[in-house]
C-alpha cells in the first residue's frame, strides 16, 4: 500500500459463516462489516421474503420491498439494541417497508380486482386444490393490511402473539383480535370451497 | 359462524376487544386449540357455538398448511443488488494511517478489524464479536477493545493471554499497525454446559 491508493479490503479475514450467531454478526455489521451484514441477511432473506410475498401477494413488489428493507436495515443498524431477536427486527423492517408500498399503491377498480383473479389452467384434480389455494391468496388480499399482515406472521411464520405485537407495535389484544378476524373472514370465503 | 358487519370497513374497527362467544368462551382460544390439535374439551363437545369455530379451523387448516409450505424464494438478484448499493455506501474516509516515509498509506478501518477477528475465529472455541481499533492521537500505534464469545470449558485465563499475544502479533505484521493495548472482554459463553 503505497501513495494515496484507497484502502482496499484485506482478504485474509476469515468469512463469517453458519457457525457465528446473529449477534455476533449484528455486532460487526454494526462496526462496518459488510460481510457480517451480508451473512446476516442471506440467512434471514428467505423468511422476509415470504413475508413480503404474502403482504403484497405480487412476487415483484415483494422483491422490492425485500430489497429496500434489507437496505433499510444496513443504515439502520446501529438502532439496533438487541432487545429483541434480530429475525424479530427484520420483521418489523420488512413490515413497514410494506405497508409504506401498500400505502402508496393505487387502489385498482372492482372489475380489475375481480379480473386479477388467478385463473387455473391444469388438469382437473390438481385444477381444484390450485383454485383453492388461489381463492385463499386472493381472499388474503382482500383483507385490511393490518389484518393480513397479523395473519400471516401467525399462521405463515409461526410466530406467537406476543412476537407479533412487538413487529407490529399494536397491543397483543389488538394483534388477537386482528388474527382471529382474519381467520374468521377467510374462512368463510372459504367455506364454498369445501 | 357469524362474522361482525361492521368488519365490512376493512382495518378500522380492529382495536375492538373481540365479543366472547354466546357461550362465553373466547373464540380465538378455542380456535388456538383446535388449531393446536388438542381434542374438544366436555363443553366444546356439546357447545354449537365452539363446534362452529372448530369446524371453520378444520376446514381452514390443511389449505393454510399447504400455502405456509409454499417454496417461495427471493431470485439470487436481490441480494447482488442490495450488496452492491451497500458497498457504494461505504465510508473511504473510515481509516487507520500507517505509518510511511514517501506519502500517506491508509488502511479501511472495518477491514483491519476483520483482520483481527479473524486471527480470533481461528482460535479453538473463541469468536471475536466487537473489533474496536482507536488510533492513539497523532500517532500510529493503536489501542484495541476486542470482545469475544467462548466455548463452554474453554480456559479463559489462557485463551485471553494467547488472543492477546496474537492480536499483537497481527497488528504488527499483518495490519502495519503497532498495537499499544489489547482489553479483551469474554462476553458469552456458548455450547453444553
Amino acid at each position: 500500500m503505497q501513495g494515496f491508493a484507497e484502502p482496499a479490503p484485506v482478504s485474509v479475514e476469515v468469512p463469517p459463516g453458519p457457525h457465528l450467531d446473529d449477534l455476533t454478526l449484528v455486532v460487526r455489521a454494526q462496526e462496518g462489516d459488510v460481510r457480517a451484514f451480508e451473512a446476516l441477511a442471506r440467512r434471514h432473506q428467505a423468511a422476509l421474503y415470504r413475508l413480503a410475498s404474502r403482504v403484497m401477494g405480487d412476487h415483484a413488489e415483494a422483491e422490492d420491498a425485500l430489497q429496500e428493507a434489507l437496505l433499510d436495515a444496513w443504515r439502520r443498524i446501529d438502532r439496533f439494541r438487541g432487545d429483541s431477536a434480530f429475525s424479530t427486527w427484520m420483521y418489523r423492517v420488512v413490515t413497514n417497508r410494506c405497508l409504506a408500498m401498500l400505502r402508496k399503491r393505487r387502489p385498482l377498480p372492482v372489475e380489475d380486482v375481480e379480473d386479477g383473479t388467478p385463473a387455473p389452467d391444469s388438469p382437473e384434480r390438481s385444477a381444484e386444490a390450485d383454485a383453492s389455494m388461489a381463492a385463499l391468496g386472493t381472499a388474503l388480499q382482500g383483507l385490511g393490511d393490518d389484518l393480513r399482515i397479523c395473519w400471516v406472521l401467525r399462521e405463515m411464520e409461526g410466530l406467537g402473539y406476543t412476537e407479533i405485537a412487538e413487529i407490529t407495535g399494536a397491543s397483543e389484544d389488538a394483534v388477537r383480535g386482528r388474527i382471529h378476524r382474519a381467520r374468521t373472514r377467510l374462512a368463510e370465503v372459504m367455506r364454498a370451497w369445501r | 359462524m357469524a362474522v361482525d358487519p361492521i368488519l365490512d370497513g376493512g382495518t378500522s374497527i380492529d382495536e375492538v376487544a373481540l365479543e366472547p362467544l354466546a357461550c362465553g368462551r373466547d373464540a380465538a382460544v378455542v380456535w388456538d386449540r383446535a388449531e393446536a390439535g388438542t381434542p374438544p374439551d366436555a363443553h366444546e363437545r356439546d357447545c354449537p357455538h365452539c363446534t362452529a369455530v372448530r369446524a371453520d379451523a378444520a376446514g381452514l387448516s390443511s389449505l393454510v398448511h399447504r400455502m405456509a409450505a409454499e417454496d417461495i424464494d427471493p431470485p439470487p438478484s436481490v441480494m447482488e443488488r442490495v450488496m452492491g448499493a451497500v458497498m457504494s455506501e461505504l465510508r473511504p474516509h473510515d481509516v487507520l494511517q500507517l505509518e510511511s516515509p514517501h506519502g500517506a498509506n491508509r488502511l479501511g478501518r472495518p477491514a483491519a478489524a476483520g483482520v483481527l477477528r479473524g486471527v480470533v475465529d481461528r482460535m479453538d472455541g473463541l469468536r471475536a464479536r466487537s473489533c474496536r481499533i482507536e488510533q492513539v492521537p497523532d500517532r500510529f500505534d493503536a489501542d484495541v477493545t476486542i470482545t469475544v464469545t467462548a466455548r463452554f470449558g474453554v480456559d479463559l485465563a489462557s485463551v485471553t493471554a494467547r488472543v492477546r499475544q496474537m492480536v499483537l502479533a497481527a497488528g504488527e505484521q499483518t495490519l502495519g499497525v503497532p498495537v499499544r493495548r489489547v482489553d479483551i472482554s469474554v462476553v458469552d459463553i456458548w455450547g453444553e454446559p
